[in-house]
């Protein structure tokens, strides 16, 4: 047992046979899919404050919009992206130069925020969607309408559920680039293997 | 240097159907939102240039494992994807023509795709001290 290991069982370690230009894709894919997915949220925000009526019927006004609610799971999210990322890697796994545990415990309590961050961005967004009765948060009248159930329950068309699968994929999104950027920046780099030579 | 005056003179002719077909994509329907596009693609490379020196030295290879270097990679396929995804996001809005998104597009794929081409070719010479 090495009690420098974060999980009891260690992640797999991914060898993806990219050579020495795995971390530089890995970088790429990242910043790729968490542009990905604040575009795919914009085009259900610009989708939405652009509506037009159907032809057959040009005086229906949209039943629904996308409004600042609908922007909190994102900014959830990329708050713990950045908090996730701003960690240094080597203070989570406890190396030699970082002996003091207390420094390591409160690494690892501010990489638990930012996931949790994460994942409250995800479940947000999903709660907006799917509409999970969440009464003990409706205060108000307004607070109610916004939180429960937004889109999929009420049975909008496919036009305006888009709206709010749109917001998930975002949030699944910017976890994905989270979890490619961190694997791509822990691959250990040629730095020691250059000087031994 | 007949071959680098020859790639000079086919960057500079794509990189002006590159512009040429952004500025048709908006004149056509006289609609310029997609010159954003070039602006996109423009910047694009920016941010890799400006960290591209930060965080190297002597021992290690082409600054692998280094903080700004990879913040500036991030942002640059950031911008990149941001690029393809504008014009995608308009036409779907239909704020602009379908025709206009593939045209914007293709334009500003040429043109970064100059920019990697010019800087690939030229940066050879600066790396053979």
């Amino acid at each position: 047992y090495d009690p420098r290991r974060v999980c009891i069982n260690p992640f797999p370690n991914l060898n993806l046979h990219i050579g020495k230009y795995r971390r530089t894709i890995g970088v790429y894919t990242a910043g790729g899919l968490f542009a990905f997915a604040h575009w795919l949220f914009l085009d259900a925000a610009v989708l939405s404050s652009h509506y037009r009526p159907p032809a057959d019927a040009p005086y229906d006004t949209a039943p629904v919009h996308v409004t600042f609610v609908d922007w909190v799971p994102g900014i959830l999210s990329v708050l713990g992206f950045l908090i996730v990322n701003m960690i240094d890697k080597d203070r989570i796994k406890g190396e030699e130069a970082y002996a003091d545990p207390r420094a390591v415990w409160r690494a690892r309590l501010i990489l638990f925020i930012g996931f949790a961050l994460m994942a409250g961005g995800l479940a947000g967004s999903v709660v907006s969607t799917y509409g999970v009765s969440y009464s003990v948060l409706a205060l108000t009248e307004k607070l109610k309408t916004i939180l429960v159930i937004k889109y999929v329950v009420k049975n909008y068309p496919e036009r305006f559920t888009y709206y709010g699968y749109a917001n998930v994929a975002q949030n699944i999104s910017v976890m994905l680039s989270a979890v490619v950027l961190w694997m791509a920046q822990s691959v250990p780099s040629d730095y020691e293997y250059n000087l031994s030579i | 240097m007949a071959a680098g005056l020859k790639t000079v003179i086919l960057l500079s002719f794509v990189l002006a159907v590159g512009f040429l077909l952004i500025i048709l994509s908006c004149a056509l329907w006289a609609n310029w939102l997609p010159l954003l596009v070039a602006l996109t693609f423009v910047v694009a490379p920016l941010p890799n240039a400006i960290f591209a020196h930060c965080g190297t030295d002597d021992f290690s290879t082409d600054g692998e494992g280094s903080g700004p270097v990879d913040l500036g990679r991030f942002i640059t396929s950031m911008v990149v994807v941001s690029g393809f995804a504008l014009p995608l996001i308009l036409a779907h809005a239909q704020i602009i023509h379908p025709a206009a998104c593939v045209m914007s597009i293709i334009g500003g794929g040429l043109v970064y795709g100059t920019i990697l081409a010019y800087t690939a070719t030229f940066s050879q010479e600066s790396e053979d001290f």
